[in-house]
């Protein structure tokens, strides 16, 4: 029985949680250039879109430690979101497990709510080579301020547009709009014909949440602040209007996207079946630079002027996107805390940060490295947006808050599907998750 | 003679061999229960412990804050139990999953027999077609739930081909139409159990009594009612408690097919239970929610069990009064 199997999974985890107890590690410092017969494991997530090449940099990364140290780095990888927190929350309540991982930005104020990991020191930074080392942006979701840090910037992959260059020059519009309204009168122009303005991952399990905070923060709703949800402000739900009635009303999105994951969206751009091709990450041009588009595209930062406005709004802060990419957070309970973070200080190096830069395309966070892309055209979109990217509320009940704010797009796809959008039923549902978010708050520590 | 009395005579002759009391007393008397302890452990370790501590765990308020040294969680009593009744979607969910379950058991019951008869005389090509019937069962949950995820995308498979004759259904996997879209995948998926157990009931039957009914001129569906019925009742309930159990804990399926959040429609148990201990961190909540679901699939188990009596079936005494 399920049931009976999840509560004894539960249970037996908990049990775990009881011996580790019982061994009474403890978080020892050690010699950190002697680490012979020592292994560092580190979590990370599995790259599909460069498998062989991860593999491959697993191996460069354990062998240039080993020879450096003595330590060998073991590497675990996690293939998504799901599998990420099961294997975080199972190391968390047994005690043991990674001594490293590496997690998505947003993910990290419910990390640091765990308390599981360490809260860098000054010499803790100063042995990964201080915080000067770091692109300033990049720290910004590292903790609750200065001196409550967990996360070490580790990658940036802030969002960007991609848009056709050849439908937009067909259409006689020289490049996408600043803001929200803009972009959406050049999508009416671009629909037609079987292309539609923009491409949309609808049923996509994250991307909804990005687009409604940014257009929320420009409009100058950080959503949450001083511990108050603020889900259902007019600004919010006008957010939310612009986005469900891009498909429901405006009809200038595949009605199909309302079943689509990012990734199909990405494939709908790369048939040429789309002009605008909103929140994606600098991962896509893999995928387009093989598809039909390749050559025909260029990236540009999202619009930041909010929907129904000609300018930021009251307090709006100009977000092109939330503060993407990886942290490496130390887990307490690692015995070689003295290697582990030697082994971060290698892997935010310059030259490290280069060499992952060429193979997979994430932005360095090692502010020297940094610097050097500034002036590549090719990436002018992405530094830039990477600049102007804004960290999410650093708040233990930011996952659930990020669930309840998709919950509404996908209660909302039934409705948008027929072409309606119904004031009251979309009030209705924001409702629902400003309750759920207030009461995440009402709970945070 | 008719199929009943066939069938009395057969079950008072299968009373008789058995009914030995007195040698069977001294077998339970010298029986080695110590060799039992092995496994006995090994049931309190993996089974017995957890499930104590999960009791516990719905009892705390242990979430994200308190998961390192859940020991010191909050003690709530049975707040979590009243959260879970009064102020989440539980009971919506409890009455989408039983629903559910009950729809595809009821449904699956018939095609299995049905497919069990079909198949249980010999003919060219049976045991090609028993082999196909088992496909939708041996395929693993998350393989169905992938595949009938693509064919039925808005602008997948299933609609383009209903669109070829008309039909514009819309969308399978949110909307009211996705409760209807899980109950029919998970029979398709699931009637080949029914299938396996009414086959095993049907091969049990003796052949003699097939060619004692012959002979007594049964006619088709006398021999259906009145001789196979009987060998096919205990198997058959079986094969219903454990399909309505599969159904009712059944998560992989509407995890893929529908992702989190569930469209409301689909939320069901399972799912719930999992958003709030891993989506949502409150352990504690999700624990009283999976106490409440262990409840519910307990009632079919017990009603079964009193049914058969097979918790009492080895009951020496039981015996003796039914002989």
């Amino acid at each position: 029985m399920r049931v009976t199997r999840t509560l004894a999974g539960l249970g037996t985890a908990l049990l775990l949680a009881g011996i580790a107890a019982c061994g009474g590690s403890s978080n020892g410092g050690g010699d950190a250039t002697n680490g012979a017969g020592k292994t560092i494991n580190v979590l990370i997530g599995v790259n599909n879109i460069y498998p062989d090449q991860q593999r491959k940099w697993f191996t460069d990364v354990s062998d240039a430690f080993k020879k450096d140290t003595g330590a060998t780095v073991h590497f675990d990888t996690f293939a998504s979101a799901n599998d990420e927190l099961t294997k975080i929350q199972t190391s968390v309540l047994s005690g043991q497990g990674p001594d490293i991982y590496a997690l998505g930005t947003t993910f990290t104020p419910t990390a640091y709510a765990t308390k599981a990991f360490v809260e860098l020191t000054a010499d803790d930074w100063n042995a990964i080579g201080g915080r000067d080392r770091f692109v300033p942006a990049t720290l910004g979701i590292s903790g609750p301020d200065k001196s409550h840090e967990v996360g070490i910037p580790f990658a940036s992959r802030p969002f960007v547009m991609a848009y056709n260059k050849d439908m937009l020059a067909a259409a006689g519009i020289d490049k996408p709009a600043d803001s929200w309204d803009g972009l959406l009168e050049q999508a009416k122009k671009l629909t037609g014909g079987g292309k539609y303005g923009l491409a949309i991952g609808y049923a996509d399990s994250f991307d909804p949440w990005k687009f409604i905070w940014a257009m929320s923060v420009q409009a100058g709703n950080p959503l949450v602040k001083d511990k108050k949800a603020a889900l259902s402000d007019p600004s919010t739900v006008k957010a939310y209007q612009t986005y469900l009635g891009w498909l429901a009303t405006d009809k200038v999105v595949d009605p199909a996207s309302v079943g689509w994951k990012n990734a199909q969206a990405v494939a709908a751009f790369g048939q040429g079946k789309a002009a605008f091709l909103p929140m994606v990450s600098a991962s896509s041009k893999v995928t387009l630079d093989k598809s039909s588009v390749a050559g025909k595209y260029d990236y540009v930062t999202m619009p930041t002027i909010p929907p129904g406005m000609t300018s930021l709004g009251p307090g709006g802060v100009a977000a092109t996107s939330i503060l993407s990419g990886d942290n490496l957070v130390v887990a307490k309970y690692t015995k070689n805390k003295a290697l582990v973070l030697r082994l971060i200080k290698y892997l935010t190096s310059a030259e490290q940060q280069d060499s992952y830069y060429k193979t997979f395309g994430e932005l360095p966070t090692n502010a020297e490295e940094a610097k050097k892309l500034q002036s590549d055209p090719a990436l002018s979109a992405i530094v830039e947006s990477a600049s102007k990217s804004v960290g999410t509320p650093f708040n233990g009940a930011w996952s659930q808050i990020q669930l309840a704010l998709v919950d509404v797009v996908v209660q909302s796809i039934p409705s948008i599907s027929k072409g309606q959008l119904n004031e009251a039923a979309l009030n209705g549902l924001v409702q629902k998750a400003q309750s759920t978010a207030q009461s995440a708050l009402d709970k945070a520590k | 003679m008719t199929g009943t009395e066939v069938v009395r005579r057969s079950e008072q002759t299968d009373r008789r061999a058995p009914d030995k009391p007195s040698r069977r007393s001294i077998t339970q008397r010298q029986r080695p229960l110590w060799m039992l302890a092995p496994g006995g452990v090994l049931v309190l370790v993996v089974i017995v412990i957890p499930l104590l501590l999960a009791l516990w765990i719905s009892l705390l308020d242990l979430d994200q804050y308190s998961i390192r040294e859940w020991i010191h969680a909050p003690f709530l009593g049975v707040k979590n139990y009243v959260e879970a009744v009064t102020d989440s979607d539980l009971l919506h969910s409890v009455w989408l999953s039983v629903f559910y379950a009950v729809l595809v058991t009821v449904v699956t019951t018939p095609i299995g027999i049905v497919a069990a008869l079909a198949t249980q005389q010999a003919f060219r090509g049976r045991g090609l077609i028993r082999s196909v019937f088992l496909i939708p069962y041996v395929l693993p949950a998350f393989v169905v739930g992938t595949i009938w995820r693509i064919i039925l995308q808005p602008d997948g498979v299933a609609n383009r081909t209903l669109g070829h004759v008309g039909i514009h259904p819309g969308l399978w996997l949110n909307g009211p139409k996705s409760f209807w879209t899980l109950v029919l995948i998970q029979i398709w998926a699931s009637w080949p159990l029914i299938y396996l157990l009414a086959l095993s009931g049907l091969q049990a039957v003796d052949p003699q009594v097939h060619e004692a009914a012959a002979l007594d001129g049964a006619d088709w569906w006398s021999k259906l009612w009145h001789i196979i019925g009987p060998y096919l009742r205990g198997p058959v309930a079986l094969a219903m408690v454990i399909a309505f159990l599969h159904n009712v804990n059944n998560f992989t399926l509407p995890f893929v097919l529908f992702g989190v959040p569930a469209p409301d429609d689909v939320e069901v148990l399972p799912v719930l239970t999992y958003v709030e201990s891993f989506q949502n961190f409150r352990f504690g909540l999700s624990a009283a929610m999976a106490v409440c679901s262990l409840v519910l699939v307990a009632i079919p188990i017990i009603v079964y069990l009193r049914a058969v009596r097979l918790d009492t079936a080895d009951d020496p005494d039981t015996r003796r009064r039914e002989a």
